[in-house]
């Protein structure tokens, strides 16, 4: 509408309002302009970070904090920050900060490139800082939980790199500046083994864990027994860990327990996940590994998967929710369609969030019953692609 | 790049759900899973004494189930204005790779293919395929589809992947 058009009317609606003056209300006040909303510190239980890796516009990818449990989207989303070309993120509530690896080109997708790791403050949903990696080198592809881990207090970041050479780049995250690279030839992924040390796992079937010294220098590497085959019998990298015990699920359906409190990770004996249960039943998915605040472990779960090679990235239409110390199956619960990733909230009444690929929607469950109660189609995403509480 | 065909596309669930094709590839796959090595090392060259004055290969290189396309996962260049063995205009071959050991069945032959990613635009978005077999974990990076493998080229930027024959795969 026009200035002018708007003005008209304006004075058309005075003189209306006026012959009623007794009747109306008194007019809306006016508002203050520039008003910027901001997010608790602390997000609440309930909330969600769904990864949108704008799979078909990589560098647009993004971040979208939401509300699952509320009924419309103008309750549901609550913000979004961008994660450009296939970055990962990860949450440290205890600083108050999300940190995202990201890329970019000078143009776009050409030109010079930079890699950062972009500090997002979680109140405000603001880049507060950066530091930039060492170019070419940090881990791009699915997102996954398993490539950040913090170290020393909480004070360094760790960020695993993969080009197609493997290591890990230390960031001091007082200072915003990079501490070391350390080499982790033949090994990937970073998994808790204390403070000052982190667990990988390597192409030759075992662990290796890096002690590190204050300087963040290589102390010390340990390695556990060979005990899986990579070609043979393949063990997903995404593993849920509870009180210091990581559950590793394999392409064929077992689940490898690993104690990693310990200054050597130590694979003990892998149990079926199906046991006598009928058909092929593994784990699949993108994000197929959560757990809850109760120490259940929840696997989406593909029925056809277990003695099929390439089924592994499909996802599933269960989530199988498990007691992994006494090896209970405690409840299997039925997806409304299919699932590709999953994500549990923590606290007393968890919720399990479920990326749908059939029409790339997320869909909310009680966890703790498995009754579906909503379906979120409409908050911005595109492709869904991994999901996580909110920490 | 990988992903995900039955995830972006209802007919993607439709293909996981008819077991017959992708079933045959998969026993095929899994027959040929570990026939395939590390790159560029247990490859015999063509044989020039071979007796077919010509090679064979046949099948819609547009076809998510063309014979090289056993491992990828990605958009396939062949729609993209590349195709099975080459980069669209303009785009950048990324020289490291992740393999795979398809099965040729027009000669009968197994074969190692090198899952080439063309680089420096956004995703094409065309005839995206994934069928993963023999794909592994990002701790084995000479078999993993899953990472973005637009690596040494100057654009991480990535747009579709081909599917190159880099030799006859030593029978085991």
């Amino acid at each position: 509408m026009s200035m002018l058009k708007k003005l008209m009317v304006g004075g058309a609606l005075a003189v209306s309002v006026g012959a009623l003056a007794d009747e109306v209300p008194p007019p809306l006040p006016v508002e203050p302009v520039g008003i910027i909303e901001s997010l608790p510190a602390r997000y609440p239980a309930d909330w969600f970070l769904i990864q949108d890796g704008a799979f078909f516009h990589m560098s647009d990818g993004k971040v979208i904090v939401i509300d699952p449990t509320q009924e419309g989207v103008g309750d549901q989303v609550k913000g979004m920050f961008n994660v450009s070309l296939m970055g990962n993120i990860m949450q440290a509530p205890g600083r108050g900060e999300i940190y995202a690896t990201e890329t970019f080109h000078s143009r776009g997708t050409r030109g010079p490139r930079i890699d950062v790791l972009s500090i997002w403050d979680m109140e405000n949903l603001s880049a507060v800082g950066e530091v930039i990696l060492p170019q070419g080198k940090r881990f791009m592809g699915m997102p996954a939980r398993e490539v950040m881990h913090l170290l020393n207090n909480d004070k360094w970041l760790a960020i695993f790199n993969l080009s197609p050479a493997t290591s890990v780049t230390l960031v001091d995250l007082d200072t915003r500046e990079i501490v070391s690279e350390v080499p982790t030839p033949g090994c990937s992924h970073i998994y808790p083994a204390g403070d000052m040390a982190f667990t990988s796992v390597c192409a030759d079937g075992r662990f290796t864990t890096t002690h590190l010294t204050a300087d963040g220098e290589v102390k010390e590497r340990t390695r556990s027994d060979v005990f899986f085959d990579s070609d043979e019998t393949p063990i997903f990298e995404r593993p849920a860990i509870i009180d210091g015990m990581a559950y590793f699920p394999s392409f064929k359906g077992m689940l490898y327990p690993v104690d990693l409190s310990g200054d050597v990770a130590v694979p003990q004996e892998p149990w079926s996940i199906a046991g006598d249960i009928e058909g092929e039943w593994a784990a699949s998915g993108i994000r197929i590994s959560d757990e809850d605040s109760s120490g259940a472990m929840y696997l989406l779960m593909n029925p056809e998967a277990a003695n099929t090679d390439g089924k592994h990235n499909e996802g599933g239409p269960e989530v199988w929710v498990f007691d992994p110390g006494t090896q209970t199956l405690l409840r299997r619960i039925a997806l409304q369609e299919w699932g590709l990733s999953i994500a549990v909230s923590r606290g007393p009444d968890p919720k399990m969030l479920v990326t749908n690929p059939v029409d790339m929607s997320v869909e909310l469950y009680d966890a703790t019953t498995g009754d579906f109660i909503r379906k979120l189609s409409d908050i911005g995403q595109e492709t869904p692609l991994y999901l996580y509480p909110a920490l | 790049m990988s992903l995900l065909d039955r995830i972006f596309e209802k007919q993607a669930r439709q293909v996981a759900q008819q077991s017959s094709r992708r079933g045959m590839l998969k026993k095929l796959g899994g027959a040929l899973v570990g026939a395939a090595a590390v790159p560029l090392l247990p490859v015999a060259r063509a044989d020039n004494h071979a007796a077919p004055a010509k090679p064979v290969e046949e099948g819609d290189d547009t076809s998510c189930d063309y014979w090289r396309y056993c491992a990828i996962d990605g958009f396939l260049c062949s729609c993209c204005g590349g195709s099975a063995n080459t980069c669209p205009p303009g785009t950048e071959m990324s020289p490291v790779t992740w393999i795979g050991t398809c099965h040729n069945p027009a000669d009968g032959r197994n074969y190692v293919i090198s899952y080439n990613d063309c680089c420096g635009k956004s995703g094409c978005g065309a005839c995206l395929c994934m069928r993963d077999e023999g794909d592994r974990p990002p701790y084995r990076p000479d078999k993993t589809n899953d990472i973005n493998w637009c690596l040494g080229t100057s654009s991480a930027s990535y747009h579709c992947s081909t599917a190159v024959v880099v030799g006859v795969a030593f029978e085991e």
